[in-house]
C-alpha cells in the first residue's frame, strides 16, 4: 500500500510534480487557490490540471487532510511570489517515500499545544479538559493506536458541548472552536482545514482585541461608509481612501482606530504561516517507510 | 449524494423510512460549494442511519417556496415525513455532526 507515502516511493512522481509547479510559476499562471482555469492554477491545479483534491492526495501520495489544506496554508503567505516560494518548498523538502500517515495529528497536537491557545483554554474548565481529550486521542494515534469512531465522537460532542458553556468572551469561544475542529481522526478530510480556519478566527479576534476594536465599532464603519452613499460625500474617492476620509472628516477617534485595525491586519495569517512552515519541517523528519525506486 | 428534484422530492425525502438531511443549494453559491465535501463525509459516516440529498433551488424553485428557503446553504432535517429541524449558513464539520447526531442519533 502506498497510501500516505510520499510521492508513492517514486523520484520520478516527485520530479514532475516539481517541473508542473515551476512551469506554472515561470509562466506567471501560478494562482491562489482555489483556482484552476486557462487563467492559471493554485498549488492543487498545478499539479493535477483539474479542481480535484483527492487526484492530488493520490497521485503524489499526501494525505487526503494535508491536500485539503494546501490552499488555505498557501493563500497565507503573500505576495504571489511567497505563495509559489512555499508551494515548490511544500514538494522539494518532501523526501521521496516518507510515511507522512502521523504527520496531520502531530500538527493537530502542536496547534493545540500553542502557548496563546493554551493560555485561553485553561479560562475554561470544560474546554481545557477538551483541548486534552483531543490531544490523547491524537498522540495515540501518532503512537499507531487508532481510537475508534465511538470514541472520537464522544470526545467532539464534548467539545462541542464545552464550547457552549462558554457565555462571554469572544476569544474563548474562538479557542473552543479550535478544540472542537480538531476532534477528529487524521483521515477526516477537512480536519486540518477546518483547524486553521478556526486557528486564523482566533488569530483575527485576538489582534483586534489587542487594539480595542469591537464588532460594534466595525459596524459603526460600515454604517459610516453606506450613508456615504446616499449623501455622496467624497464621492470622488474610492474604496479605503473614501472611508479614511469620511471618518477623518467626521469620526477621529474612529479614524484613528481603523487605521490600527489596517496596521493589526497586515499582520494575519502568521498564524497560519508558522503550522505551514512547520508542517515542511514534519515531512522532513517523517520516517522513510519504503525503498525508492 | 443524490440530487432530488421536484418531480421525486415526496418518495425520496418525506416518503423515506430513514431521517433525511436535506442541503439546500444553488451553483452560483461558494459557501454551498466549501460545505460540500463536508457533506459527502457526513453521508458516508452516517449511511447507516440518514439519507443525505441534494435540492439545486435554482432548478427547483418551487421547493424553495414551499419549504421557505430564504438564505443558502441550508440544511433541514426531515423524520418520519416532517421537517424536523434546519440550519442556515455555514457550519462547521463538528457542529454539523452535533446537529445530525442531536436529532438523528448515530453510533
Amino acid at each position: 500500500m502506498m497510501e500516505n507515502i510520499a510521492f508513492l516511493g517514486d523520484p520520478s512522481v516527485k520530479q514532475e510534480a516539481l517541473t508542473k509547479l515551476r512551469s506554472h510559476i515561470a509562466a506567471g499562471t501560478f494562482r491562489y487557490g482555489p483556482a484552476w482555469s486557462d487563467e492559471g492554477a493554485d498549488a492543487i491545479g498545478c499539479i493535477v490540471e483539474a479542481d480535484d483534491t483527492p487526484r492530488y492526495s493520490e497521485m503524489l501520495g499526501y494525505p487526503l487532510a494535508l491536500a485539503t489544506a494546501l490552499p488555505s496554508i498557501v493563500n497565507a503567505f503573500l505576495p504571489l511570489e511567497e505563495a509559489a516560494r512555499y508551494a515548490e518548498s511544500w514538494l522539494e523538502r518532501t523526501p521521496v517515500g516518507a510515511d507522512l500517515s502521523k504527520v496531520v495529528s502531530q500538527v493537530l497536537v502542536e496547534i493545540l499545544e500553542e502557548p496563546s491557545v493554551v493560555a485561553l483554554t485553561v479560562q475554561q474548565p470544560d474546554v481545557e479538559h477538551s483541548r486534552k481529550a483531543v490531544i490523547a486521542l491524537h498522540r495515540r494515534v501518532i503512537d499507531g493506536d487508532g481510537p475508534g469512531r465511538a470514541e472520537w465522537k464522544a470526545v467532539r460532542m464534548a467539545a462541542v458541548a464545552a464550547s457552549d458553556t462558554v457565555t462571554d468572551g469572544v476569544l474563548l469561544r474562538s479557542v473552543g472552536a479550535i478544540v472542537e475542529a480538531a476532534a477528529w481522526p487524521a483521515s477526516m478530510r477537512t480536519v486540518l482545514h477546518d483547524v486553521l480556519g478556526a486557528r486564523g478566527g482566533l488569530e483575527t479576534k485576538q489582534l483586534l482585541a489587542e487594539i480595542g476594536w469591537t464588532d460594534e465599532k466595525e459596524s459603526e464603519v460600515y454604517r459610516i461608509r453606506e450613508q456615504a452613499e446616499t449623501t455622496g460625500q467624497f464621492a470622488e474617492l474610492n474604496g479605503l481612501d473614501r472611508v479614511l476620509a469620511l471618518l477623518d472628516a467626521d469620526h477621529p477617534e474612529l479614524a484613528k482606530g481603523f487605521r490600527q485595525r489596517m496596521v493589526q491586519f497586515e499582520k494575519l495569517g502568521d498564524a497560519i504561516r508558522a503550522v505551514g512552515l512547520r508542517i515542511v519541517e514534519l515531512f522532513e523528519r517523517a520516517p522513510i517507510a519504503v525503498e525508492t525506486r | 449524494m443524490r440530487n432530488v428534484t421536484e418531480q421525486d422530492f415526496d418518495d425520496v425525502v418525506l416518503n423515506n423510512a430513514k431521517p433525511v438531511l436535506v442541503d439546500f443549494w444553488a451553483p452560483w453559491c461558494a459557501p454551498c460549494k466549501a460545505l460540500a465535501p463536508t457533506l459527502d463525509e457526513l453521508a458516508n459516516e452516517y449511511a447507516d442511519e440518514v439519507e443525505v440529498v441534494k435540492v439545486d433551488i435554482d432548478a427547483n424553485p418551487a421547493l424553495a417556496e414551499r419549504f421557505g428557503v430564504q438564505g443558502i446553504p441550508l440544511l433541514m432535517i426531515v423524520k418520519d415525513g416532517a421537517e424536523c429541524a434546519r440550519t442556515v449558513g455555514t457550519i462547521s464539520r463538528s457542529r454539523l455532526d452535533a446537529f445530525v447526531d442531536s436529532h438523528v442519533g448515530g453510533e
